[in-house]
């Protein structure tokens, strides 16, 4: 079957790229190009003319064929960049389609790529976070990863503990001694820095997530501190509604900008105060849920510090008419504008300082499956400790290789007595 | 007996483990059959190390004894010391083993032979008599032709056997017995295709020049447990072996000696075991270890005959001698005869069905080293499977196929069909992912259902394990449904150092503590039935045990089993053309074309496949027009 698909957003663009990949792509193409040059056998970039059933040519494009499995999705491939006028794009769809292809659901090449093993199931992942990262940070992991990063740091760690189960096994399975004296020590020593370089993945996957889903950050403060004023100016348009009566915004508001390249997740929140109102009443609470989940809160004229959580801005607003009441990181006036900038600047400080830009997790699926991992090799650590019998611990320390294989490629039964055979003086 | 005139359902070819198991399980179901070996005295010999089971191994004995085979009892029959190993390890590793008399337990196997009425003709057989793909006789050396419908081939080491000594080349099936010519030919015209595989064997030396002061004696267990579940009364002998050590002197001469060795010499061999290196192997690729344990074992009782277990070699006669001289203890030692390799024919196992039948030629099935297994427990496991479903090919029954869940046996028949190993196959308990449910102890819950089905015990043994397993599974119920109150196990838990409990507890959630062993609690009020032995009582209070204390992982491993079932139950059909699929890469492409997994589970496992080949062929197979369930 032969799918196509553009490539670009939609809308009106310098260019645009309609990709059509399958068995048949290069001839189905070449059924709409004038004079078509290309084949099945040598790939080809050239201009050419591309026409409709009339014959009469509708756009100048540059057309690049790949001939599989060369080629991203590792079939017949055929690139089309046009000019990115969308009545040119659908036409192209159009003709591609009357010969025989149908629309490409979402992520379709890549699922193609893979299951054409073209990519394994992390390097997959990486063109999906490419594609979809919010920010450059986010994009350059996901670039290293396509290289084959994340495999190569993954394939290290289980190299250590493929290694450490072929040491037990060599006791459990092959030496009819006693365990070797320094077994345990050895042992307990692999599996601490297992799960130290565990962790840490899984540290800098949270902390850099917000590179690529977008940090959250929560105004919160008393009713009528201006939270929605602040809002509407940070997002640059009148998103919340304002007015004077306390308690107007009682759901959360939310909105994706972005502050200095860091995508934001801006949301206003209801004010905070005792309300015998039952619908302000929940408000409240929401507010506070968001708070406690927020990557940064930007706390409005509250002198008391009473959300004092170490992920706080203290900002003093109404600077324009009113005098602060205590001792404020910053001072604004959301109405007018002034000192906002700078308050853009404190809150991008505020959330990439100390935090790691270096991560190699770049989905949800991949912190799971290292999330299970660790779960069992400290598993395999209290065993090792609790003087359970080392067949269990083996078990443990097994699942914990599983769980990563997810990521990358399988470890088989043969990987480990190969471990055996090449590190122990095996028969008696 | 006028040998033109006979006929037989089944033709079992070769007397060794894999074969006299084969052929009485058959005879035992009542299939008409013929063990013809090139040398009926030869019958059940053991042909290198004098010892039955060990790690994995025991596992296996214990299986095979349970499916009907007679390995453990022959064993029993024949014990110098038993011994279970592993012991200071979790008890799903723990595996019996026996060092037996050689002599006598090819006696046993042969007067039990005699006594079952199993027909055995000495003879050589050099071609199968084939008619489309179908099994027709065998023929003989002197051209007799034998009629059957099935034919279990169990050649071990003998087709185009050739020993290496140094530089010296013997065509020979084992030291000073006649190789076997012929099969190997015939079969590859009918296209198997065959390989060659390498084992070896150390010296066997002479008791009377061994200083038997510089080594150091070990012994049986003081409680021995037999192998076989048949055997009532087990009080063996406990005759030692001794150990040994190599040096730095053995070591150098080895080392100047390499190129009289067969295997350095840089003639072109066959791959031998990695796991049974030669000790040209082991001083050249460890040579940080300054010294190797040497085992004297006697090879029948108070023999003069001793095997020089950890010196398999195929150096020069004269250089094994030298150093072996220059062992503490063995100065003065003489050979009986000298250690050797062996080069033999073998047979792709990826040609066999999971039943052990060709995939090619119907009713012909193939067991042992034939199939590039090593090891006297591999054998005799394939031997009795391989019996089996040739009786049920005659007997137009269902054939037994053991999952990797059911049995060690299960894994050894799967990884023999999906990989194509280039060294000769040893069972280890690590190649079992379900391993801490194939343990010894249990080896008659996992089989004794299949073993009723297709008849394979007795009934009295049958009723024996029947009620082991019932009265296990009683006392299983009884420590998961009853409370310990804290006065009656605390003092027994401080002792052990253990923390104690406040309130009345369920004796199962105390019992897995490490620690803790059944014996803590008095649960004498489990009334086991009086007809059962003490041994059994025994086995059934540690059973018990060990199905409490492991119970959170092995129902972690059954969900995974649930998880998979769905994986072995889908079946890809016989003719599925792979060449359709363009995505497959050629290499997988070729391995599923050669292989031909008869399932999406075992597609799986096959080395080098990847998860993504396994996408592909799920996105084909659940086309409609390929669906086809499992009944």
């Amino acid at each position: 079957m032969t799918i196509v698909a553009c490539s670009t957003p939609p809308g009106i663009s310098g260019i645009a790229v309609v990709r059509v990949s399958g068995k048949n792509s290069i001839e189905k193409v070449s059924s709409f190009i004038k004079d078509s040059p290309f084949n099945k056998k040598t790939p080809l970039s050239k201009i050419c003319f591309l026409v409709d059933k009339d014959g009469v040519a509708f756009d100048e494009a540059v057309v690049t064929s790949y001939i599989g499995p060369n080629s991203y999705t590792g079939e017949d491939l055929v690139e089309i960049s046009c000019h990115g006028n969308p009545k040119i794009i659908s036409k192209i769809i159009d003709l591609a389609v009357d010969v025989g292809s149908r629309l490409a659901e979402p992520g379709e090449f890549t699922k193609t790529a893979f299951l054409n093993g073209k990519l394994d199931l992390s390097e997959a992942e990486s063109v999906s976070s490419i594609i979809h990262s919010m920010s450059i940070v986010g994009v350059k992991a996901g670039v290293k990863n396509l290289k084959g990063g994340l495999s190569e740091k993954i394939k290290l760690i289980k190299s250590n503990l493929i290694s450490l189960v072929a040491n037990l096994e060599f006791n459990l399975d092959i030496s009819e001694e006693d365990l070797q004296p320094d077994l345990l020590e050895s042992s307990e020593k692999t599996i601490k820095n297992v799960i130290c370089w565990l962790e840490k993945c899984i540290i800098t996957f949270n902390e850099t997530k917000m590179f690529h889903s977008g940090a959250s950050v929560v105004i919160l403060g008393p009713p009528n501190a201006g939270k929605s004023t602040l809002f509407n100016c940070l997002v640059d348009k009148n998103q919340s509604i304002v007015t004077n009566v306390e308690g107007t915004t009682r759901d959360v508001v939310e909105k994706n900008i972005d502050i200095n390249g860091l995508p934001v997740i801006l949301k206003d929140t209801a004010g905070i105060r005792k309300s015998e109102d039952l619908v302000e009443k929940v408000g409240i609470e929401k507010s506070f849920n968001e708070a406690r989940d927020a990557d940064l809160i930007l706390v409005l004229n509250d002198p008391d510090k009473t959300f004092n959580d170490g992920k706080h801005i203290h900002i003093f607003n109404k600077s324009d008419i009113e005098k602060p009441d205590g001792n404020y990181d910053i001072l604004i006036s959301a109405k007018t504008g002034n000192n906002v900038e700078k308050l853009k600047k404190v809150i991008y400080k505020s959330l990439v300082q100390g935090k790691a830009h270096d991560t190699l997790l770049t989905s949800k699926r991949q912190c799971l499956a290292v999330e299970s991992s660790l779960k069992h090799i400290k598993e395999a650590y209290s065993l090792l400790v609790g003087e359970n019998s080392l067949e269990l611990l083996v078990e443990d320390i097994n699942r914990s290789i599983h769980f990563l294989d997810e990521i990358t490629s399988k470890t088989t039964k043969d990987d480990i007595l190969d471990a055996v055979f090449s590190s122990f003086c095996v028969g008696k | 007996m006028k040998r033109q005139d006979k006929k037989f359902d089944l033709v079992v070819v070769g007397g060794g483990h894999a074969g006299i198991e084969a052929a009485l399980i058959a005879h035992k179901r009542g299939v008409k059959t013929l063990l013809i070996s090139m040398d009926k005295n030869s019958v059940g010999r053991t042909s290198c190390n004098p010892a039955v089971g060990g790690l994995a191994k025991g596992q296996m004995v214990k299986e095979v004894d349970v499916l009907g085979g007679m390995m453990g009892a022959f064993a029993d029959l024949s014990t110098l010391q038993s011994k279970t190993l592993n012991k200071s390890k979790g008890r799903s590793v723990w595996s019996p083993r026996s060092q037996i008399d050689k002599n006598l337990y090819e006696k046993i196997a042969q007067s039990y032979i005699k006594k079952v009425g199993l027909e055995v003709l000495e003879a050589e057989v050099v071609s199968l008599y084939i008619k489309n793909n179908s099994i027709l006789g065998v023929f003989l050396r002197d051209k007799t032709k034998i009629s059957c419908s099935s034919v279990v081939l169990t050649c071990g080491t003998f087709l185009n056997g050739l020993i290496h000594i140094g530089k010296e080349q013997i065509k020979a099936g084992r030291y000073g017995e006649k190789r076997s010519e012929g099969i190997t030919e015939n079969l590859n015209s009918l296209g198997l295709v065959s390989g060659r595989l390498k084992t070896g064997t150390p010296p066997r030396i002479k008791r009377s020049t061994v200083n038997w002061k510089k080594g150091e004696a070990g012994y049986g267990d003081k409680k021995p447990s037999p192998l076989s579940y048949r055997t009532e009364r087990f009080s063996p002998k406990n005759e030692p072996c001794y150990s040994f050590r190599t040096n730095k002197k053995t070591h150098e001469l080895i080392l100047q000696n390499l190129s009289s060795s067969a295997m350095y010499s840089g003639k072109n061999m066959a791959t031998g075991p990695r796991y049974c290196p030669s000790i040209e192997d082991k001083v050249y690729k460890f040579d940080q270890n300054p010294s190797h344990v040497l085992q004297l074992e006697p090879e029948w009782t108070m023999s003069e005959q001793i095997y020089v277990n950890g010196f398999s070699t195929s150096l020069e006669e004269k250089i094994q001698l030298k150093s072996l001289r220059t062992v503490k203890g063995l100065e003065k030692v003489e050979f009986i005869r000298p250690g050797y390799a062996i080069e033999y024919d073998f047979f792709y196992p990826s040609q066999l069905k999971n039943t052990l039948e060709s995939k090619a030629i119907s009713g012909l099935f193939m067991a042992g080293q034939i199939n590039g297994t090593s090891g006297y427990e591999e054998a005799s496991s394939q031997g009795v499977i391989a019996g089996i479903n040739s009786s049920c090919f005659i007997l137009n029954e269902e054939p037994l196929v053991l999952k990797r869940n059911d049995a060690y046996i299960g894994v050894l028949i799967d990884d023999l069909i999906l990989k194509d190993t280039d060294e000769p196959y040893r069972m280890f308990t690590s190649r079992a992912e379900y391993r801490l449910q194939l343990r010894s102890s249990n080896a008659d819950q996992r089989l004794l259902e299949k073993s009723k089905k297709y008849r394979l015990l007795d009934n009295k043994t049958l009723k024996g394990l029947s009620k082991k397993i019932e009265n296990t599974k009683k006392i299983v119920k009884h420590l998961e449904n009853n409370n310990v109150k804290p006065q009656i196990i605390n003092t027994r838990l401080e002792e052990l150092n253990e923390r104690p409990i406040n309130e009345p507890t369920r004796i199962s959630n105390i019992l897995k503590r490490p620690k803790v062993s059944i014996s803590d609690f008095k649960i004498d009020v489990v009334q086991l039935e009086n007809s059962l032995t003490t041994h059994m009582k025994e086995e059934i209070f540690f059973e018990a045990e060990t199905i409490i204390k492991y119970s959170g992982y092995i129902n972690r491993q059954k969900e995974e089993i649930d998880k998979i079932k769905v994986y072995e139950e889908m079946i890809i059909p016989e003719q599925f053309d792979y060449n359709n699929i363009k995505s497959l890469s050629n290499e997988s492409r070729e391995k599923f074309i050669n292989i031909k997994p008869q399932t999406i589970g075992q597609a799986q496992r096959i080395n080098g496949i990847r998860p993504s080949d396994i996408s592909i062929l799920l996105v084909y197979l659940k086309r409609p027009f390929h669906v086809k369930q499992k009944k």
